[in-house]
């Protein structure tokens, strides 16, 4: 499979979710609803680990390299994320932002589609390339759902209708935290073996430590027991640096002579 | 006044004051670099680096355990200036990471204030130098008296410290040079692209070979019309195979034969060569608009011309296969009685010699894989090691909240 049948893939896995999350919602009404959109919401997932699966295998390297292909993990792993705080503290409504996230990653690859390239420019060829990426990418979808849940935070704060759930945004913050760490911590070791040097003030390297001093910054507020409220905001929108830093940085003036422009053309 | 107002009110002075005191600090970090016509800031070399940051560490250790109970002093070493210095850090960052960062480019009021450079400027060392007298401070109360609970915190904050500090003071005595080495000969110099000086270095290398592999190449379609190189319709840039179809709109090509490494021979027509002298050729057949064609297709080399194939309007071309893969085989000699041992430098796998560290970093692009001349980079980073270290240390204290973390979930 390649991104000529992507389309198939999308459509059918954001079918999956969207029958799913609708099933699930009415769940309170009829549990008999229950299981099948659990089930459902499965099998879309399901759909895209198959698609990147197959992906993979037919492409002879990671399928690591483009922000299109990125933006398929993205989408693959943020509802696991979502399913696994539903089935850990039962908080079933983060899924729901979740496959929405996940959903409009998609259709951003449906509107530009990466050209399909196999190559591997030799920077790349790196024992360090998987963990660098992965880690990001497990940080980022943590991240998101901890912006999703600080959202549903605020929503409910504005309402007033209870008390939000702080700790699950805190702690999805934490390990994504934990997980950028490693990450710069990664590439820095390898920026050394590749290029010379551990930091060189590249844009996306600026970027990445940016997002990260914010989210330092979030740590000290917390322990500086800040307004709950406030790092509720806070978390929300920290969300948007991570998204520069992400693929934002591509579209700076900085990023002419930027080492991490992998994209063709 | 209950103790918890005391205590909120004593919070948010120390963010007050502290949001001042950052803004002070970057305003005067721009005073200087106006006043001084933007020069930035220069780190001394060793060994005064050295000295400076042992008196500094030192003074930070003294001040903390002496003066615990100072006011000034306990805010100093607070969260809350900390959290405004970090916060100071990410928005300087942010220009750096916005502006283009070569100093003489971009907006002039940019260059004024040093902000083409904003990593090396007065603003930015001022608060990384107070950053690490907050987290020094603050390190030293949480390690004297050490308990255990404090692991995770004294790991992450004093790895940080180390990398953060022994980068700074360190970058006086790193030494990047490119050592351009030509197939067939040696050299024991590079050249220090900053500075524009010729270094010499403890080593002679020696160029045996330069090679290079490269992807397969791609058949595209030249729209003379457009000026636009066109892949298939399917949009997917396969690697060129025999019996592979190709479509555009009105245009089907068949590749019928395929030579990765061919020469033409003296009736003009493509023989497989040797993998070093040859270049890629395809026959191609089709129709366009109706019209039946055929013919060779080539990448050409810096020796041959291309050989293209006309179909219809457009310009079957054969676009040569990007790097996959460049290396040197080298003789390194330190010393005059050294015999010399051979090395392979790659992308990705550099070799440590006599202190340096030798990269494998380009070549002369015109040439591609004919290239006779290989673009070798060598660093010598003597503070790598604190560095690493520190990064280390991250790393640990990092594992130890990812697990406090999921523990506490």
């Amino acid at each position: 499979m390649t991104w000529v049948e992507f389309p198939y893939v999308a459509f059918s896995a954001m079918a999956c979710w969207g029958g799913g999350s609708l099933l699930d919602v009415f769940s309170g009404r009829r549990r008999a609803l229950k299981v099948p959109g659990i089930l459902l919401m499965l099998v879309g997932t399901a759909i895209m680990v198959s698609f990147l699966v197959v992906f993979w295998a037919g492409l002879d390297r990671p399928p690591l390299r483009t922000l299109g292909e990125t933006r398929l993990w993205y989408a693959t792993l943020i509802p696991v994320v979502g399913f696994l705080v539903e089935y850990r503290w039962k908080v079933g409504w983060l899924k729901y932002y979740c496959v929405m996230l996940a959903s409009f990653f998609l259709v951003i690859n449906l509107l530009y589609p990466d050209v399909y390239d196999r190559s591997l420019m030799p920077a790349l060829q790196s024992v360090w390339f998987v963990p660098h990426v992965v880690v990001y990418l497990v940080g980022y979808v943590l991240l998101a759902a901890s912006s999703a849940a600080a959202w549903h935070n605020i929503y409910r704060n504005i309402r007033s209708t209870a008390t939000g759930d702080e700790a699950l945004s805190h702690y999805l913050a934490l390990l994504g935290f934990v997980f950028l760490t490693f990450g710069l911590v990664f590439g820095a070791l390898w920026a050394k073996e590749a290029w010379g040097h551990y930091w060189t003030w590249d844009p996306k390297e600026t970027w990445a430590l940016i997002a990260w001093l914010i989210y330092l910054g979030y740590m000290h507020a917390n322990s500086a027991k800040v307004n709950k409220k406030w790092l509720q905001w806070y978390l929300a929108l920290a969300f948007l640096v991570l998204l520069v830093s992400w693929f934002g940085v591509n579209y700076l003036p900085s990023a002419q002579n930027s080492v991490h422009s992998y994209q063709p053309g | 006044m209950d103790k918890k107002e005391v205590n909120e009110t004593g919070v948010s002075w120390s963010f007050r004051k502290g949001f001042l005191f950052s803004v002070v600090l970057v305003a005067t970090g721009f005073v200087v670099e106006v006043a001084g016509g933007a020069k930035g800031v220069a780190v001394p070399g060793w060994p005064l680096n050295g000295v400076i940051l042992v008196l500094f560490a030192a003074n930070i250790v003294i001040a903390a355990l002496i003066l615990r109970d100072n006011r000034f002093v306990a805010w100093l070493g607070g969260i809350p200036l900390g959290l405004c210095l970090i916060i100071t850090l990410a928005v300087l960052s942010f220009f750096g990471g916005v502006l283009p960062q070569e100093p003489g480019t971009g907006p002039l009021w940019a260059q004024k204030l040093r902000l083409d450079g904003v990593f090396a400027s007065w603003p930015f060392a001022l608060t990384v130098f107070f950053f690490l007298v907050n987290m020094g401070l603050s390190l030293v109360w949480k390690t004297v008296p050490f308990k255990a609970a404090n692991l995770q915190f004294v790991l992450f904050h004093a790895g940080f410290w180390i990398a953060l500090s022994c980068g700074v003071v360190g970058a006086a005595d790193l030494q990047r040079v490119i050592i351009p080495l030509y197939e067939g000969r040696s050299t024991a110099r590079g050249y220090n692209s900053l500075s524009n000086n010729m270094v010499d270095l403890p080593f002679t290398l020696y160029l045996q070979d330069f090679e290079m592999q490269e992807y397969e190449p791609q058949l595209a379609l030249y729209d003379s019309g457009k000026d636009r190189l066109e892949i298939d319709e399917s949009g997917s840039t396969r690697g060129i195979t025999e019996g592979m179809r190709v479509a555009w709109s009105g245009l089907e090509v068949l590749v019928e034969k395929y030579l990765p490494h061919a020469m033409r021979d003296g009736d003009g027509n493509p023989v497989p060569v040797d993998a070093t002298a040859g270049v890629p050729y395809a026959l191609l057949s089709g129709t366009a608009d109706g019209k039946f064609f055929s013919g060779w297709v080539s990448t050409g080399s810096p020796f041959e011309k291309p050989a293209i194939v006309q179909a219809g309007n457009g310009l079957l071309v054969l676009v040569p296969g990007s790097p996959k893969k460049y290396r040197s085989e080298v003789t390194i000699r330190s010393g005059k009685g050294d015999k010399g041992q051979s090395e392979v430098l790659e992308v990705n796998k550099p070799v440590s010699v006599n202190g340096w560290k030798l990269y494998q970093m380009g070549y002369d692009e015109k040439s591609g894989r004919w290239s006779q001349l290989s673009l070798v980079e060598g660093v010598k980073d003597p503070w790598l090691p604190a560095v690493y270290l520190g990064f280390f240390m991250i790393m640990a204290g990092n594992a130890i909240f990812f697990w406090k973390g999921i523990k506490k979930m």
